[in-house]
């Protein structure tokens, strides 16, 4: 039985769920709560994809065989096909991880030599107001827009923002910018992204893995608004918004931005009641079907394998 | 500002000084060259830690001239930003790395197709190092 259960999860987990949560609005009112809530849709779906793989086997045995005989070779034979299953769905997670975290960091590596030596002296000193640990680059350029690359560990990571940037902001919603790319490299956003990259490059097809990696993306950004709020004001983040999206030609990815900066002025902040409700949905997503599928299986399981 | 940062700064600054009596260069330099074409007080193996370290990067091109190295920049200073932009711009999309990192402002992908266009170059490799091209 725990096998059903834990392939409908496993299914419900990868589909539905994550297309309605995709979809939600009230995500944007709390995204800190929300992300998390993504994260543990994603860890249960892992969950339940493994755990099904390890118990079908066994249930198999359990309906083809009388009782006496799920011992010897049929034993041995739907153990290994379980830990076979199983080790499929997790060295292939690990495995597109570690070589996304190599290429990641060779590019990112790469990158940062090219901006360090690319960057307008005279220009980072005009930017004062940096928060230590960070180092601002300006580069050339005639669009105005801002990124953050992650540092190695324990090493400064660069904001870099082009000329155009700062002809564009006034000093306010520059500020609010590089508050905004110091939160991304703070809290490690990047981490973040990088685990449902990863999730969706080891199962592109079939789940809704795309969709999560970039409704996750727009939640950072939220997030990262809301850092840029909170120390530089709404006017000046929204400000920011506006003049990179009325600066850039093109139009889809500008609809982010502009839902983002129509977000801020219309205030959207969600209650503790909300965020309160989130995490405890992300809490019980992993807890509740370890308690009630898991748990009881592996009672009845272990046994049979002679684990008791 | 620690001790370790400042030399960091500092290094950083100097790696830039060289690249621009690189790029700004006709042919390949010695360390001797770059060294006399500083015009400040560096010790000769200074400039030849920061051209081996420029080297060490990918950054630089070392080529054996008879008895002595000669450095080259890799790529021309405008080939340099435009991969950078590439680079930062392109960050959308099915990647094979995770992101840079989240952009205020994203460019779509027409732009950073136009500009792989522009640089004749195939997707998601580097720009090469051909002969000069200003226009780029
Ligand atoms: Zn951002």
């Amino acid at each position: 039985m725990a096998s059903v259960w834990l392939t409908g999860l496993a299914l419900v987990l990868a589909g539905p769920v994550p297309a309605l949560l995709a979809r939600a609005r009230w995500t944007r009112a709390v995204p800190r709560a929300a992300i998390v809530l993504w994260q543990a849709v994603a860890v249960a779906a892992v969950l339940a994809a493994v755990g099904s793989a390890l118990a079908a086997p066994e249930a198999l045995l359990r309906v083809l065989t009388h009782p006496q005989d799920r011992t010897g070779v049929p034993l041995v034979i739907a153990v290994g096909v379980a830990a076979l299953l199983a080790s499929l769905i997790v060295v292939r997670l690990l495995g597109v991880l570690v070589l996304l975290a190599v290429r990641t960091r060779v590019r990112r590596a790469r990158h940062r030599d090219m901006v360090d030596l690319l960057a307008r002296a005279e220009q980072n000193l005009a930017v004062g107001s940096l928060r230590s640990g960070t180092v601002l680059r300006v580069l050339d350029g005639a669009v105005p827009f801002a990124y953050c690359v992650p540092g190695r560990v324990g090493r400064e990571g660069r904001v870099v923002v082009t000329g155009a940037t700062l002809d564009t902001l006034c000093p306010d919603e520059l500020s609010a910018v590089i508050a905004h790319e110091q939160a991304h490299l703070a809290a490690r956003h990047d981490l973040v992204r990088e685990g449902f990259t990863a999730l969706h490059q080891a199962f592109p097809v079939v789940v809704r893995s795309r969709e999560a990696r970039d409704a996750v993306a727009l939640l950072l950004e939220m997030l990262a608004d809301d850092a840029g709020r909170r120390t530089h004001g709404d006017t000046a983040m929204a400000g920011a918004l506006d003049a990179f999206a009325s600066s850039g030609a093109s139009v889809d990815a500008n609809d982010e931005v502009l839902m983002r900066r129509d977000r801020i002025r219309a205030h959207v902040r969600g209650g503790r009641a909300l965020a309160v409700g989130t995490y405890l949905a992300a809490v019980a997503l992993v807890v509740v079907p370890t308690v009630t599928i898991v748990i009881p299986w592996l009672g009845e399981a272990l046994p049979v394998v002679g684990v008791r | 500002m620690s001790l370790g940062t400042l030399a960091r700064v500092a290094l950083g600054e100097l790696e830039r000084a060289v690249m621009a009596q690189l790029w700004s260069a006709d042919a390949p330099l010695t360390v001797r060259d770059v060294h006399d074409r500083l015009e400040r007080e560096l010790a000769y193996t200074t400039v030849m830690t920061v051209l081996g370290r420029l080297a060490k990067k990918g950054l630089v091109r070392q080529e054996r001239d008879g008895k002595a190295y000669r450095y080259a920049a890799a790529a021309s200073r405008e080939q340099m930003a435009a991969e950078v932009m590439i680079d930062a711009l392109g960050d959308v999309g099915e990647d094979r790395t995770a992101a840079l990192v989240a952009f205020v402002d994203r460019v779509g992908p027409a732009e950073a197709e136009a500009l792989r266009r522009a640089l004749d170059t195939p997707a998601g490799t580097p720009p090469p190092t051909p002969p000069r091209s200003p226009e780029s």
